[in-house]
């Protein structure tokens, strides 16, 4: 009685080992040219969402498309099987996507490495051997699959000499911390978010944005509320000068708006789900901020549908890395 | 169609009906309003959420003795108490207490509406009226409930006008509601004076004095429990308390998450109407009923109970302010849930109601993004509970 579309998903995470079926060298792409170390004790886990976000707003452009139109709502819960039966072919699509884009959507990626240095921290990235962290298999009720999945994670990590990581997606950063730890044995790898590391030591930065600007900042569900981590994250925003940050009313911190994906739900209701994005992109937009801050690649993807369907001119959403690597270069 | 097609469709319906999300955004903005400044003015409310979580969690773990207990003072007081262990023996009780061609004034309850005790009734041959507003308008426009508190908040003003013209054949302006709540009052007057039979749930019931208490604004379940010549009370085991003291504790935390500072009525009802007036001889069925039934409902509730996780949807207190906090609910109402809705909705027709594909369906609808729990009184982990039905429902354990 799982929705179809979450359980290609999920055989995408024990077949593929990662949540959209793309190849492993795909995901790693955009630390080509850092040169990376990968035998460091403390790592930077980049994890699915942000390694494949243009596979992954691709993918869901055409679910929605098809969602939408007249092919009827039974076709989307089966993704694998209108894959099929309308010719969609997901490696050719993530082929195309690699060879026209420089990979964009991985630049919040790119900037955190960035920040993470000149903050003097070093981290290791296992790139092609990044283990999915398998939290989508708890989430959808797979508990026996993710007791599997979580075992082998935490062992790939810790035959790769890791002590400590690095996180940036909320979702995974609670399956390392939270679920994996409680569904393996072992010791415990120390887990912290990447806006707990540098929230820590943004003062020491000077940290001047390219221009005066008003922001507003999208508390990711998981972040806030899994993880707890409301404050972190603004004080970041409040260390850069020219930022004025102006929160949503009432819907700010443990109050924010879901976006309206995660967790699947865009698989299983991509229509529903895009209006839920409206409706968070409204509340945003509201503020009269002129940047949208948040820190979680499927809220970026979110609210990028959602300012677009509003045709909403001179609004930008940006991850927080992002932003401090442009405060750094000013 | 499958169930979850069916499903799906019948919630991008609602999803892309504006008159719900017109209707329900108001009412969002005004519950938010409400309720922060409910619990400005009584601050103390949410110390004592924290207290209702001690007296809750008790509670449920000894359901089962504190329903014995309950049944003992109320057959002590006079009234009759019965235990229904399934919901068709809730309904064949009850049934039977009526009988055939009664006219049945009902107060709101989400307990009847899960055992579809109206239809039941209707069915056997009696004319039940919904006195609550909310429940009126939505037996007359012959549609479902789609909140705990406000079962008709999906229905804006213009469509209730345009109802109550059609009922009364008067032409009634959208704008004028007080005549919308006058019209009702008419409607339903002589109702409470003719019926034969008042029926109620309860918001919370004291194990120790068999005490039921019933919220209400609009006075229709003090008329409709107190005209009558005979009360009927069908009352879900989890509502149980073991003391006076308590129960009195839940009912107002419950008032003030529901956005009431405090409401017009609560009645305290705990056996049938009497007096001793004459000579101290205690004669039964003074002014009020004098017969009092109370239907105690099992229907699963003691199976949940064991669950490690599921059983926190026994601590919901039905003040409905999760509901205000779902983005999903937001713009689908009640379409995302079945006699209940969103995460406690999933986790009651699968336990209660025990419709596993529909189940499936709702609870594969929540986003687990967690608002209903900062909401909360009780601190429901809605997220947490889905997560463990999801499982039950992927792997059957």
């Amino acid at each position: 009685m799982i929705p179809p579309g979450l359980t290609y998903l999920a055989d995408n995470i024990t077949s593929k080992d990662n949540i959209l079926g793309a190849s492993k060298a795909a995901g790693a792409r955009w630390a080509k040219d850092l040169n990376l170390p990968k035998d460091t004790e403390t790592i930077f886990f980049a994890g699915c969402g942000y390694q494949y976000a243009d596979e992954l707003e691709s993918m869901m452009s055409l679910i929605r498309r098809v969602d939408r139109s007249a092919v009827s709502t039974e076709l989307t819960m089966s993704l694998a099987g209108f894959q099929k039966k309308l010719g969609i072919d997901a490696a050719g699509i993530y082929r195309k996507v690699m060879t026209k884009s420089s990979n964009a959507d991985a630049l919040p990626l790119r900037d955190a490495v960035k920040v993470l240095s000149n903050l003097g921290v070093k981290v290791g990235y296992l790139a092609e051997n990044e283990p999915c962290c398998g939290g989508l298999l708890y989430y959808i009720g797979l508990h026996k699959e993710f007791t599997t999945h979580a075992q082998g994670v935490y062992d790939r990590l810790r035959s790769s000499g890791v002590k400590s990581i690095i996180s940036i997606i909320p979702s995974c950063t609670h399956a390392l911390s939270n679920l994996i730890p409680s569904n393996v044995t072992g010791d415990s790898l120390e887990v912290k978010h990447f806006c707990e590391v540098v929230s820590g030591s943004i003062s020491s930065l000077k940290l001047r944005f390219p221009r005066d600007v008003k922001v507003t900042y999208h508390d990711p569900c998981q972040l806030v509320r899994y993880l707890g981590l409301v404050e972190e994250p603004r004080r970041i925003l409040r260390a850069i000068n020219g930022i004025e940050l102006i929160e949503t009313e009432w819907t700010n911190g443990e109050w924010a708006t879901c976006c309206g994906g995660g967790g699947g739900f865009e698989a299983v209701f991509p229509e529903l789900s895009q209006i839920l994005a409206v409706n968070r992109a409204k509340e945003l937009v509201d503020t009269g901020a002129e940047i949208i801050v948040t820190h979680c690649p499927g809220c970026i993807m979110q609210l990028k549908t959602g300012i677009k369907e509003l045709k909403v001119k001179g609004v930008e959403v940006l991850d927080l890395t992002q932003i401090v690597a442009m405060a750094m270069e000013a | 169609m499958s169930v979850f097609t069916e499903y799906k469709k019948e919630l991008m319906d609602a999803a892309h009906n504006e008159r719900i999300r017109l209707a329900l955004s108001r009412a969002i903005d005004s519950y938010r309003g409400n309720t922060n400044s409910a619990l400005e003015r009584f601050p103390h409310t949410i110390k004592m959420a924290e207290e209702v979580r001690e007296i809750k969690a008790k509670a449920i773990s000894e359901m089962e003795k504190l329903t014995q207990q309950a049944c003992e003072a109320i057959e002590f007081n006079k009234g009759k108490a019965h235990i229904a262990k399934t919901a068709a023996e809730a309904l064949k009780i009850i049934g039977e207490l009526v009988g055939k061609d009664k006219l049945i004034v009902k107060g709101k309850s989400l307990t009847s509406e899960e055992i579809e005790l109206r239809e039941y009734l209707e069915e056997h041959g009696n004319e039940v009226y919904e006195t609550d507003l909310g429940e009126f308008i939505i037996q007359k426009l012959g549609s479902r409930p789609m909140h705990l508190v406000s079962p008709s908040i999906h229905v804006p003003r213009e469509d209730v006008a345009q109802l109550f013209s059609r009922i009364t054949g008067e032409e009634l302006p959208p704008d004028d509601i007080e005549r919308m709540v006058a019209t009702a009052k008419k409607l339903l007057r002589e109702k409470f004076f003719e019926a034969d039979v008042g029926m109620s749930g309860s918001n919370v019931v004291a194990a120790d004095t068999g005490t039921l208490f019933l919220i209400e604004n609009e006075g229709n379940i003090r008329l409709a429990t107190g005209a009558p010549p005979v009360h009927i009370a069908l009352v879900g085991m989890e509502k149980l308390v073991p003391t006076l003291g308590d129960a009195y504790k839940v009912a107002e935390v419950t008032w003030r998450y529901a956005n009431y500072t405090v409401p017009s009525y609560v009645s305290m009802v705990s056996g049938p109407s009497k007096t001793g007036d004459i000579e101290k001889v205690t004669t039964y069925g003074a002014h009020g009923p004098k017969e009092f039934h109370v239907i105690f409902l099992d229907d699963g509730r003691t199976e949940l109970a064991k669950h490690p996780v599921l059983s926190q949807a026994l601590h919901c207190l039905r003040c409905g302010g999760c509901l205000y906090e779902c983005p999903v609910f937001a713009v689908t109402a009640g379409h995302f849930g079945d006699k209940y809705f969103t995460c406690m909705g999933a986790v009651w027709t699968a336990m209660i109601t025990r419709n596993m594909e529909k189940a499936a369906a709702i609870a594969y609808t929540c986003l687990t993004c967690g608002r209903c729990k900062v909401r909360c009184p009780m601190e429901i982990d809605g997220p947490e509970m889905i997560i463990a039905l999801r499982k039950l429902i992927a792997e059957g354990d």
